[in-house]
């Protein structure tokens, strides 16, 4: 049986595409925060450091003689471990209140100082700079110091902060979501197992499903699904009742106006009453066939055949019981019915397979002309069992192969007198045992060879 | 030759009583079970043709009773339920053969005779089909009064098929019956024995080919 679509209603797609997006949102964001704020810790702590460096220049520096003149007291060695740095390159100013350099680089241009330690970004021989200004009185003189450093070992530390926090929790975001994405398809493989039973059935299977591994979401389902297995049992059993008594009621009257009719054919056959009553016992026999035909089409349908009273069938039984059975009318008719049975089994009910193979030789046998040849085959290939019944009669042309199953439907101009219902039997019974039913050409392309392909058992 | 017959259709057992009686046989009718037993009882039958759909208790029922109280009559059901439950059930209870309704009356009278015959000849030891006479005590068979002589394995063969009259006998079962005379049996053996006995027989009893299955022997027409 297949499967529907699944992308439309998909319960575990619908699970991980509700969990998915957001929680990946969620992490990115989460990402991203931890880069801010990390770099944001990595960035105020450079800068203390800096700030310190302006408090260190700052401890260095007098006002000699309190006339406004600074005294700069920075020695080489001072100067020369304030610019170690292995990494970075650090220049200083000091300015006076008039803005004039006191000390140091005189390209550090001095922006223009407020009343604290102000931090600030600019460009210095053509390098990203970070630098503070730090306003101070020495004395009573103000004096502006201006420490910058390039920004290398910042960016360095910047990118490895990102570089481990987006790793961390990149890992992070494909753990969680590969524990969604496990933890969904474990969660609905209850469902799974369930589709997975309900799909492998036969259409014709009406055994309860088993609720007891089933999760308590869709225990509803399976008890009204049982249920209604349970009702459509019910109603095949009720048909299967109701058609044996109407065989029942239909088929003793049937056999006794027979009966009478041939006595009384028989009685008359001196007078002009013979042939009449012959005639009346030969429609009235015609009658009975086709009643007997929708009584086993009626009993063959889908709606009253369940698997409940499926057992292994022994194909090749039934297929030399089958010539046994129809010999005598093969006599009548000059034909040569034979049988090429080989052992084969498969799950069926006996009496409908029986009535297939029946209606089978019954065809062909009504069909080949006298002098003909009709073979009941019975045999396994692959996994396949198989029955099959061949004639070299005139053949059934390959556009009629499909028209010829359908009920009441009887090739043009074909002899005998037959209701038209013995390919529907047929048909019907293959169903009911998903077998296929195919209608071939006979050996070298001459007749008909109806083929049935059950499952082998 | 005395036929008892169950059947509550009034139109059939008419029929029925008919065709058995221009056959030749005396037919006693009841239409139910519990007369049927009445009349085993009574008298002594050499067939009962027993419909299953009785009022009352039903037509297996009748044949379980007759079965248990070792009555040995054969007994030929009528059904019109084609429900192999019914078939089944028919021939485990000790059914010797059964047709499914509508039937033709021929084939109910040719039914009987079968059965008759069979049941008589394992009573008297003796098999008449048409001008064959066989003693199945002796192992002779004779055409119109004339001994037919065969050899074991020819009478092996004749006697199975004679003991299966009307119905197909598979080669098996002819290789089997002739097994315990011969230890070394080719595949042919069984058509080389079946042609040497139509030779013998000529048209007394025809011995069929089914083809891929074995033979039949067929009641010598008329």
């Amino acid at each position: 049986m297949p499967t529907g679509p699944e992308s439309a209603s998909s319960v575990s797609r619908r699970l991980l595409r509700l969990l998915l997006l957001p929680l990946a949102l969620l992490l990115g964001i989460g990402v991203f925060f931890d880069y801010v704020s990390g770099s944001a810790t990595i960035r105020s702590a450079y800068d203390r450091a800096l700030h310190e460096m302006a408090l260190a220049v700052a401890a260095h520096l007098r006002d000699a003689d309190a006339d406004g003149r600074i005294d700069a007291d920075l020695p080489p060695q001072a100067v020369a471990v304030l610019r170690a740095d292995s990494v970075d390159s650090i220049y200083f100013a000091v300015r006076d209140g008039d803005g004039h350099l006191v000390s140091g680089d005189a390209d550090l241009a001095a922006p223009a100082a407020g009343d604290g330690s102000e931090f600030g970004d600019g460009r210095l021989h053509g390098e990203a700079i970070r630098f503070v200004t730090h306003p101070t009185l020495i004395g009573r003189t103000p004096v502006t110091i201006t420490i910058a450093e390039t920004t290398r070992k910042r960016s360095a530390a910047i990118r490895s902060i990102l570089t481990s926090v987006v790793l961390t929790d990149i890992v992070q975001l494909a753990g969680t979501l590969l524990l969604v994405w496990l933890g969904v398809r474990y969660g609905v493989r209850p469902l799974r197992a369930l589709g997975e039973q309900i799909a492998q059935r036969s259409a014709r299977d009406l055994a309860p499903l088993d609720r007891a591994r089933v999760p308590a979401e869709v225990r509803p389902l399976v008890h009204t699904l049982n249920a209604l297995f349970e009702t459509v049992r019910d109603s095949a059993r009720a048909q299967q009742q109701f058609l044996a008594d109407a065989a029942h009621q239909l088929r003793t009257p049937l056999t006794g106006i027979i009966a009478q009719l041939d006595l009384l054919a028989r009685e008359s056959s001196g007078n002009g009453l013979g042939p009449r009553l012959l005639a009346l016992h030969e429609g009235t026999r015609r009658l009975a066939h086709t009643a007997n035909q929708l009584l086993a089409l009626a009993r063959s349908e889908r709606s009253a055949t369940t698997h409940d009273d499926f057992a292994p069938v022994d194909l090749e039984a039934l297929a030399t019981d089958a010539v046994a059975q129809y010999l005598d009318r093969s006599l009548l008719a000059r034909i040569d019915l034979g049988a090429e049975a080989a052992p084969a089994r498969t799950l069926g009910s006996l009496w409908l397979l029986r009535e297939l193979l029946g209606n089978l030789v019954d065809n062909a046998l009504t069909y080949t002309p006298a002098g003909g040849r009709v073979t009941v085959r019975s045999g396994t290939a692959g996994t396949i069992a198989f029955l099959e019944v061949e004639d070299d009669g005139p053949g059934i042309p390959p556009d009629q192969r499909m028209l010829v199953r359908e009920r009441f439907r009887r090739l043009p101009g074909s002899p005998g007198n037959g209701c038209g219902l013995g390919l529907a039997i047929v048909d019907e019974i293959a169903h009911a045992h998903d077998a296929r039913f195919a209608i071939l050409d006979g050996a070298d392309g001459r007749g008909t060879r109806a083929r049935i392909e059950f499952r082998r058992a | 030759m005395r036929i008892l017959v169950v059947e509550d259709d009034a139109l059939v057992a008419d029929a029925i009583r008919r065709g058995l009686g221009e056959a030749g046989y005396a037919v006693d009718h009841v239409d139910s079970a519990e007369r049927a037993s009445t009349a085993l009882g009574a008298e002594s039958f050499d067939l009962a043709v027993v419909d299953i759909g009785l009022p009352g208790a039903d037509g297996l029922t009748l044949l379980q009773r007759m079965r248990r109280g070792g009555t040995s009559v054969p007994v030929l059901i009528l059904t019109a339920r084609d429900a192999l439950a019914d078939r089944v059930n028919a021939l485990d209870l000790g059914a010797d053969d059964y047709l499914v309704k509508p039937f033709a009356l021929p084939e109910l009278v040719a039914r009987s005779r079968a059965l008759i015959r069979r049941s008589r000849s394992a009573a008297s030891a003796e098999l008449v089909i048409g001008t064959l006479r066989l003693d199945l005590a002796a192992r002779r068979a004779e055409v119109d009064g004339n001994a037919v002589s065969l050899t074991r394995r020819e009478w092996a063969v004749l006697e199975c098929l004679a003991l299966n009259i009307g119905r197909v006998v598979a080669k098996d079962r002819l290789l089997q019956a002739i097994a315990n005379w011969d230890e070394d049996i080719g595949a042919n053996a069984i058509e080389v024995y079946v042609s040497r006995l139509r030779t013998k027989l000529g048209g007394a009893a025809p011995i069929r080919t089914v083809r891929g299955l074995g033979y039949r022997l067929d009641d010598a027409p008329g």
